[in-house]
């Protein structure tokens, strides 16, 4: 069977095909728009799925929606109903919002593609979740966990998957929390309290948590409370996202909170109201994960099996994502790489596949490429127009090459096949550069990635190595595969590891095994041999605001403007000239004058 | 540079309303900071053009443009948070609502798939209209000399957008550029049409769904309460019949 899953109209929309079971390609609708997290109908993923997959619209089988609109529509309206009438400003705006188009997913795609109205089928949102974190994992019966903003009503469901001995599957998601009361929702609305974007930013509010204290726990307690059954709620009276658009915590919140952060106002965490921010990021994210290590290990006693599947955007922190492995009792955590709404694409044609049709159950490829390959030949015609140094190198020479660069403290743009399905950049659209030394992160940060000092850098390393530098838990490095969990750098290489060491001595390292990106296995062997240290800084390849690179000439345009000094794409290697390398670093510098305030800029 | 960035009638006409913008210190900071959105988005948009355009002479024009659009959206987001710093109070509510209306918006444009003659024509027009009004603006923030500066600054970089965008489209379609220009034109107005139409659509609705709210929701908002009321919060099992109904939007 051909199935197209679509997720698409809330952020992140995507497309992901499965053919016969098993997935041929999957991308999010920004790489190829190039607009980030663009919630638009996903036509040119669509479209691009298809033309990979050499099918016609009309040879698909079924095409999944990842949620039922209707029922979206019902939550919303609702919503509204129930805060009448201090709902009657967003009442509108949400009104047309939804009926100008969310509502008329079927007929969408009917017109888009040209397929009859019955081969449109739906999922639940947070079955799309739990298929897309279940369904790709390598386990036979696992917990499945899903948590994010909110689906249709359901914030959080909790239930178990098993792939049974005669082929069939079973998810069956048991129980939920329904809107308001939200995992998601709390984390975005402090995200919002801190001057960061909603539904973008809530990973800053984790890398801002590691240089706070957790000293406002109890009044995070007062605006998320537990209830005796395990489930929480959040209070009302402290917010405001239920019933507008515009605003997300109330003026309660802020007498409990204090006065927010502007957007504009730049972060000092030595300041004392940055320090207050920094605490307020640490006091929710440690309420987060307390939360969630007691959800799952009541789930684990409930099940009684090993394995946890985590997905939804929740799923993206890697803290809390850490403390339920080691404290929950699961001897394994599956979080997939597009933990979010855009894994749902996967998710749910995965879900139609296995559950509505009941096809057999098929082990999947453990990776996260999916999406558009990189044609180095692209590369190579565009520089050489402009004059830049360009080589063609066999596999090995150009990895020797590379890990000369990277010691010599040069940063490297890095393209290698098929991009990452997901947020992360896992080795195939990544920026590498040496670990050991804090002013190739502050460069990073001032030149290439133009982001707050505050955040940190990743670290990728060898599994073979991985435990030497870093403190895994058991069941850590298959966490670390997607780099979805952040653990302790061991003490005595934190000095050798400053550009990829969190102020809390914490990193999201990515635990690379060969077969998963061969190539960057090598390169990482190759820089340990001349350094003693096979680690790497690995940043997803992009500049702030922009989704990561997909094709060749968005890597080059990116090395073009902004201080990156080698860029690699296929077999082709361009290098900046030491007199352009520097020209472009005045250019930077003059961005940076003004970066510096751009930096503070959520 | 007065002569090639003569303002356009209308703006000249408008020039009352500007003063009236630009007098004012919170209306200008939002102004900046919009103008800082408009300006990093059509720096965007233009880097793409340099990505996907066949032509390599184009390509690295396109990204030294893309890169001055960026540059004044740092300029003028840097501007507009030291004049949000410099309020002191209030700034919370400064940025809520709708931003006033961008400078020269770039927004809406596609990329993909265009010839580069019509993104040259649009460009074009576009910069030129912009180095017009920037030119007006400048003049009204005599008091404010950082702000002025910026404006100078960024002109110097429009009339070089203005220059090589038409010496571009004169070298790609020498028998028809004028054409592009006009068409540019016509379309730049059309669309601006549009955007109006559609905010008086928006109003109009706006106005309509808000008499519905007040006249036919209060009964069914009762209903909701009550029932709101009654639901129990916490742990709520999953009816199997839902992940049974494989075409239901419900």
């Amino acid at each position: 069977m051909k199935i197209l899953g679509i997720s698409a109209h809330y952020h992140d929309s995507a497309a992901a095909l499965v053919v016969d079971g098993m997935p041929v390609c999957a991308v999010q609708e920004e790489r190829l728009s190039r607009r980030k997290n663009d919630a638009g109908f996903p036509v040119a993923a669509i479209e691009w799925c298809l033309e990979h997959a050499r099918l016609d619209p009309a040879d698909l089988d079924a095409v999944v929606f990842y949620e039922r609109s209707m029922l979206k529509f019902d939550r919303i309206l609702t919503c509204a109903l129930r805060a009448f009438p201090r709902s009657w400003r967003s009442f509108p705006h949400a009104i047309k919002n939804t009926l100008g188009e969310k509502v008329w997913v079927r007929g969408i795609i009917s017109s888009q593609l040209g397929v009859p109205r019955q081969k449109i089928f739906f999922t639940d949102h947070h079955a799309a979740h739990a298929a897309a974190a279940f369904l790709t994992a390598p386990t036979r019966r696992a917990a499945i966990l899903t948590a994010d903003g909110v689906g249709e009503w359901a914030t959080l469901t909790a239930g178990q998957g098993e792939r049974r001995p005669d082929g069939g599957t079973d998810i069956t998601l048991r129980r939920e929390v329904r809107f308001p009361h939200s995992l998601g929702m709390l984390y975005s609305t402090f995200t919002a309290y801190l001057g960061f974007k909603v539904n973008e930013d809530e990973y800053k509010v984790m890398g801002l948590a590691a240089y706070g204290r957790p000293t406002m726990t109890e009044q995070v307690h007062k605006v998320i409370r537990r209830l005796p059954d395990g489930a929480f709620a959040l209070p009302p009276e402290f917010f405001e996202f239920q019933t507008t658009a515009d605003r997300s915590y109330s003026s309660k919140f802020v007498d409990l909170f204090g006065p927010p952060r502007h957007p504009y106002d730049p972060i000092d965490v030595e300041s004392s109201e940055g320090r207050r921010f920094a605490d307020c990021a640490a006091s929710v994210q440690r309420v987060l994960e307390d939360i969630l290590v007691d959800i799952a290990t009541r789930l684990r006693r409930e099940t009684g099996l090993a394995d946890l599947c985590f997905g939804g955007g929740v799923a993206l922190n890697g803290a809390a994502n850490a403390r339920i492995l080691a404290e929950a009792g699961f001897d394994r955590v599956f979080v997939p790489p597009a933990p979010g709404d855009a894994g749902c694409a996967l998710g749910a044609a995965l879900y139609a596949d296995r559950i509505y049709f009941r096809n057999p159950d098929r082990e999947l490829p453990d990776h996260p490429f999916w999406g558009p390959s990189v044609d180095a030949s692209h590369l190579a015609r565009a520089a050489r127009e402009d004059n830049q140094d360009v080589e063609g190198l066999d596999e090995g020479p150009l990895v020797e090459r590379i890990a000369e660069h990277l010691v010599a403290g040069r940063i490297v743009g890095w393209m290698d096949g098929a991009c990452e399905f997901g947020p992360r950049a896992l080795g195939h659209r990544s920026i590498l550069a040496a670990p050991h030394d804090s002013e190739i992160r502050d460069r990073l940060n001032r030149d290439i990635k133009r982001r707050e000092e505050f955040r940190p850098f990743a670290p990728v390393v060898p599994i073979e190595a991985a435990d030497r530098f870093f403190d895994l838990p058991p069941g850590g490095s298959r966490l670390g595969r997607y780099m979805s969990g952040v653990f302790r750098v061991r003490p005595e290489w934190r000095s050798q590891l400053a550009a990829v060491t969190h102020v809390d001595g914490s990193a999201r390292v990515q635990v690379l095994e060969r077969d998963m990106a061969p190539r960057l296995h090598a390169l990482l062997e190759a820089y340990g041999r001349r350094t003693g240290i096979p680690v790497l800084l690995n940043t997803s390849f992009n500049v702030a605001g922009e989704p990561i690179v997909t094709q060749a000439l968005e890597g080059y345009m990116t090395f073009r403007r902004c201080g990156i000094d080698a860029l690699v794409a296929g077999s082709t290697v361009v290098t900046k000239p030491a007199a352009a390398a520097a020209k472009s670093s005045r250019e930077s510098g003059a961005w940076s004058s003004s970066s510096v305030a751009a930096s503070t800029v959520a | 540079m007065a002569g090639v960035t003569r303002s356009a009638p209308l703006d000249r006409l408008m020039r009352p309303v500007h003063r009236w913008v630009w007098g004012d210190v919170d209306r200008r900071l939002r102004k900046l900071l919009t103008f800082a959105e408009v300006e990093t988005d059509g720096g965007r948009d233009i880097l793409r053009a340099a990505e996907v355009t066949p032509d390599p002479l184009l390509r690295r024009l396109y990204l030294e443009h893309a890169i001055d659009e960026l540059r004044h959206g740092d300029l003028f987001r840097e501007r507009g948070a030291a004049l949000l710093r410099a309020r002191g109070t209030s700034r919370s509510v400064l940025l809520d609502g709708n931003p006033l209306p961008g400078g020269h918006g770039l927004d809406d444009l596609r990329i993909d798939g265009e010839p580069d003659y019509r993104l040259l024509a649009f460009l074009h027009v576009a910069e030129k209209s912009a180095a017009g009004r920037f030119a007006i603006y400048r003049e009204l923030v005599d008091d404010d000399p950082h702000t002025r500066a910026i404006f100078e600054q960024i002109l110097r970089d429009e009339v070089f957008h203005m220059n090589y965008t038409y010496t571009q489209l004169t070298r790609i379609s020498p028998q028809a550029y004028r054409r592009h220009v006009w068409h540019a034109r016509a379309k730049r107005l059309w669309n601006q049409y549009l955007r109006v139409a559609a905010s008086l659509a928006g109003l109009l609705g706006n106005a309509i769904l808000t008499v519905m709210y007040f006249v036919l929701l209060p009964p069914f908002a009762w209903f909701a309460k009550r029932e709101e009321r009654r639901e129990p919060i916490g742990w709520i099992p999953i009816s199997r019949v839902r992940q049974d109904a494989p075409r239901s939007q419900y």
